[in-house]
């Protein structure tokens, strides 16, 4: 009797032993399952965040980013959450064996049978009758894998970031080498067109000009109707603003630079005193070819024109002229994002669009009501085919326009070269009217 | 292996026994495959049956077909409405002795058999029926204030006819909760007619052989109801048959569960007016460890609880008005639980 309950104990360590070996690789299945899948997860995540780094905008980085941290999260959460539930006791273990292995409940009894009922009659005969069942209860047989079948994404991921890192520094590389640097413009005061700044636009440009030239500016600003120090109202504006720096620092962390893009001088120079448009007596359309320059600039050029101050060598602002300083963009960085959600903006816009006469598109005045002895004007000389271009730009003193651009961000300039058949964004030039055609338009005007 | 040999009977002999005694009951009922093993399942639980079937479905039959076939002593009542509960049991009487004295004695009524047969026991008042319950359940009867026991092995089997309601006792739900498993007779088939036709109407009937020989029958099959209760039944077993039959109440059926997973099934709170007793409970679990011998196992499994779960719960659970107005049985809420119950162990 006695040698056959050592019997019976050996037979059953020979079952828990077995069930034992399954519970361990189940349980390494499970911890491989957690740890390889919130790896495949940081890993995918990380490799996007990352070249989302260097080929988003900051705002777009910044949604990613949080996307990819929502994900994330979620992601690891799960993967822990099924390994906490896929992780084995001997029941649990001795279950998954019952069922795999059609044993029908033979290993759970035998696990779970408390030492009392293992007085039974039929407690030998059921060890007995499993130990019979040991071939379909072998580790390998209930769980054929060692290897949590979550490596491949773990795989997947490292690979796809392998494949996107490099190629996220390539592009953005490349990306460098064709963008402009920035450099100086010269601009005279009168050819500034102020118009307030993009919703959310980065300063990108600093003004300098002499004492007396500044004060024209904000003189110039107050009439246009930018008080001096107006920051944006708009709360949207502002948190964008925001969310942008943050953005730009993340980028610039995760990048490993800190290089802040060079931003573009304006030297302002006064040409002299602006003409009056809505002086009486004073002729619009003549004010053309004034206004051929208004609201433009050329870059300055030895054989530039007017007698602009030359760049002051000792501004620490002063960066060497680019080569491709054309930047057609250039406008928008001027911009210091401080005039943006501006209220009297869009009355200023209003009074422009009213009068008519502050346009400086370029072109003679064909308003309404015009004086009809004063309606035709001499034709407008053009600079059609002339080599190098003009472009709008808006500028602000550096006072405002300034502040804060110690973290400027300088959106990504376009290079637009001009083919040699392309004709720059100017009026078309009017020709001469016949003196009869134009007493006949006279007559109809006089009527 | 003779059959005397089943003092102690092993996983083995209880199965070539439990076969034995069904290809016996077979020779004369055709059809009814799982009546029959759910009617031995029921006599080696040391319980009773209940047997529903319509008239000519084989259920007198079937009885007197399993007293042959254990070689136990038999009797059969027929219940009616002026059935009284001294019929059954036995009452006293006055007895004349040779010496001209005359004294009372108990005379036995039919319940002092091994294998009773209770015939429509519908149609018996209430007070007859229940001077069953306490044969059923404590194997002993009272008469005059006096216990006589009943021998063992002791098996009751009700039949109930679903149709002619008129006139009939529907059995208590104290009575039903006594019967450890409900039996359905249900019509045979094409080629079983043509079987029961062929083996009826020929010039011999076809004879049951004992399996157990005539003195050592009841014995034997004490002998094997003690092996059915050495079966060993794991915690986790024993706790789903609880939560299973937890899942019938409608008051617990949203709390039986392990942690989060809750069990709420939507089907017992609404058709359900009582749930299972514990009764219920046991009956699963016995029932299971005949199946389970008869397996080769000497443990049970959820799959033996799932098999017999509607003939053990499904008469012990008492239906609603909406119930009855949607045509919804009682077996198929005990289907819908086994899936809840398996759904939140899954």
């Amino acid at each position: 009797m006695r040698r056959s309950f050592r019997g019976t104990d050996e037979k059953l360590g020979l079952i828990l032993g077995q069930v034992t070996g399954l519970r361990r690789r189940l349980n390494s299945l499970a911890l491989q399952h957690g740890l390889l899948g919130a790896f495949a997860i940081v890993i995918g995540i990380g490799a996007l965040v990352y070249a989302g780094a260097f080929l988003l905008t900051p705002l777009w980085f910044l949604a990613a980013a949080s996307l990819g941290a929502l994900f994330l999260i979620a992601g690891v959460t799960s993967f822990g959450r099924t390994a906490w539930r896929r992780r084995a006791n001997l029941v649990k273990a001795a279950e998954l064996a019952d069922e795999r292995g059609g044993l029908r409940g033979r290993l759970v009894t035998i696990v779970q049978t408390p030492l009392a009922t293992r007085r039974s009659p039929l407690w030998s005969y059921l060890v007995e009758d499993t130990l019979g069942h040991r071939a379909e209860f072998i580790p390998s047989a209930i769980e054929s894998h060692r290897i949590s079948r979550v490596i491949f994404p773990f795989l997947g991921s490292l690979a796809f970031a392998l494949a996107v890192v490099p190629l996220a520094n390539v592009v953005h590389h490349k990306t460098a080498a064709i963008a402009p640097a920035a450099g100086d413009i010269t601009v005279d005061l009168n050819d500034l067109q102020l118009r307030p700044a993009e919703p959310g636009d980065e300063p990108g440009a600093e003004v300098q000009a002499d004492p007396s030239t500044m004060r024209q500016l904000e003189a110039k600003l107050a009439r246009e109707g930018f008080a001096p120090g107006q920051g944006s109202a708009s709360g949207v504006s502002n948190m964008l603003n925001q969310a942008r720096k943050f953005a730009d620092r993340m980028q610039q962390k995760v990048r490993g630079a800190s290089v802040q893009p060079p931003l573009l001088t304006l030297h302002l120079a006064d040409a002299g005193p602006q003409p009056n448009p809505v002086e009486p007596g004073s002729e619009p359309w003549r004010h053309g070819s004034n206004e051929d320059s208004a609201g433009q600039f050329q870059r300055d050029e030895p054989a530039g024109n007017g007698p602009l101050p030359p760049p002051d060598p000792t501004s620490p602002n002063l960066a060497p002229e680019p080569a491709g300083g054309e930047n057609p963009t250039a406008s928008n960085d001027l911009n210091s994002g401080q005039n943006q959600g501006n209220p009297t903006s869009d009355q200023h816009s209003a009074d422009e669009s009213a009068s008519g006469q502050r346009s400086t598109g370029g072109g003679a005045m064909h308003g309404i009501g015009a004086d009809p002895d004063s309606l035709f004007g001499a034709p407008t000389p053009t600079k059609l085919g002339a080599e190098g271009f003009e472009i709008s730009i808006d500028a602000r003193p550096m006072e405002d326009g300034a502040k804060g651009a110690g973290h400027a961000y300088s959106p990504p300039r376009v290079h637009a070269p001009l083919s040699a058949r392309q004709q720059p964004d100017e009026p078309i030039a009017r020709g001469d009217i016949p003196p009869d055609d134009r007493d006949t338009i006279k007559r109809v005007f006089d009527r | 292996m003779s059959e005397a040999a089943l003092e102690i009977p092993t996983v083995a002999d209880f199965a070539r026994t439990f076969r034995r005694i069904q290809a016996e009951i077979h020779k004369v009922i055709v059809g009814h495959e799982q009546a029959v093993e759910e009617l031995l399942i029921a006599l080696f639980s040391s319980g009773h049956v209940l047997i529903e079937g319509v008239p000519g479905t084989g259920k007198t039959t079937l009885v007197k077909s399993l007293g042959l076939a254990l070689n136990l002593s038999f009797n059969r009542i027929q219940f009616t409405v002026d059935l009284m509960p001294a019929d059954i049991t036995g009452t006293r009487v006055i007895l004349s002795g040779d010496d001209g004295r005359r004294e009372f004695a108990f005379q036995r009524g039919p319940v002092f058999c091994h294998i009773l047969l209770g015939d429509e026991i519908n149609r018996a008042t209430p007070k007859t029926q229940s001077a069953l319950l306490e044969a059923m359940a404590e194997l002993q009867v009272t008469v005059s204030g006096t216990t006589y026991p009943l021998q063992p092995p002791f098996f009751v089997m009700a039949t109930l006819n679903p149709i002619e309601m008129e006139g009939t006792y529907p059995l208590p739900e104290a009575q039903l909760d006594r019967f450890l498993l409900k039996v359905r007779l249900h019509y045979p088939n094409e080629n079983e007619l043509v079987k029961i036709i062929s083996s009826t109407t020929g010039p011999e009937d076809a004879g049951v052989t004992p399996v157990f020989e005539p003195g050592a029958a009841a014995s034997q099959v004490e002998a094997l109801k003690r092996l059915v209760r050495s079966v060993i039944a794991a915690p986790a077993i024993e706790a789903y048959a609880a939560r299973l039959v937890r899942a019938t109440q409608p008051a617990n059926s949203k709390f039986v569960a392990d942690g989060a997973q809750s069990i709420h099934d939507e089907m017992v709170n609404r058709y359900v007016a009582f749930g299972s007793s514990p009764r219920g409970a046991q009956a699963l679990v016995l029932a299971s460890k005949v199946r389970a011998l008869l397996d080769g196992r000497a443990n049970i499994a959820r799959e033996d609880i799932e098999q017999v779960a509607v003939s053990a719960l499904a008469h012990r659970i008492m239906l609603n008005y909406a119930a009855h107005s949607d045509g919804i049985e009682a077996a198929q809420v005990i289907e819908r639980v086994i899936k809840s119950v398996r759904g939140a162990r899954d």
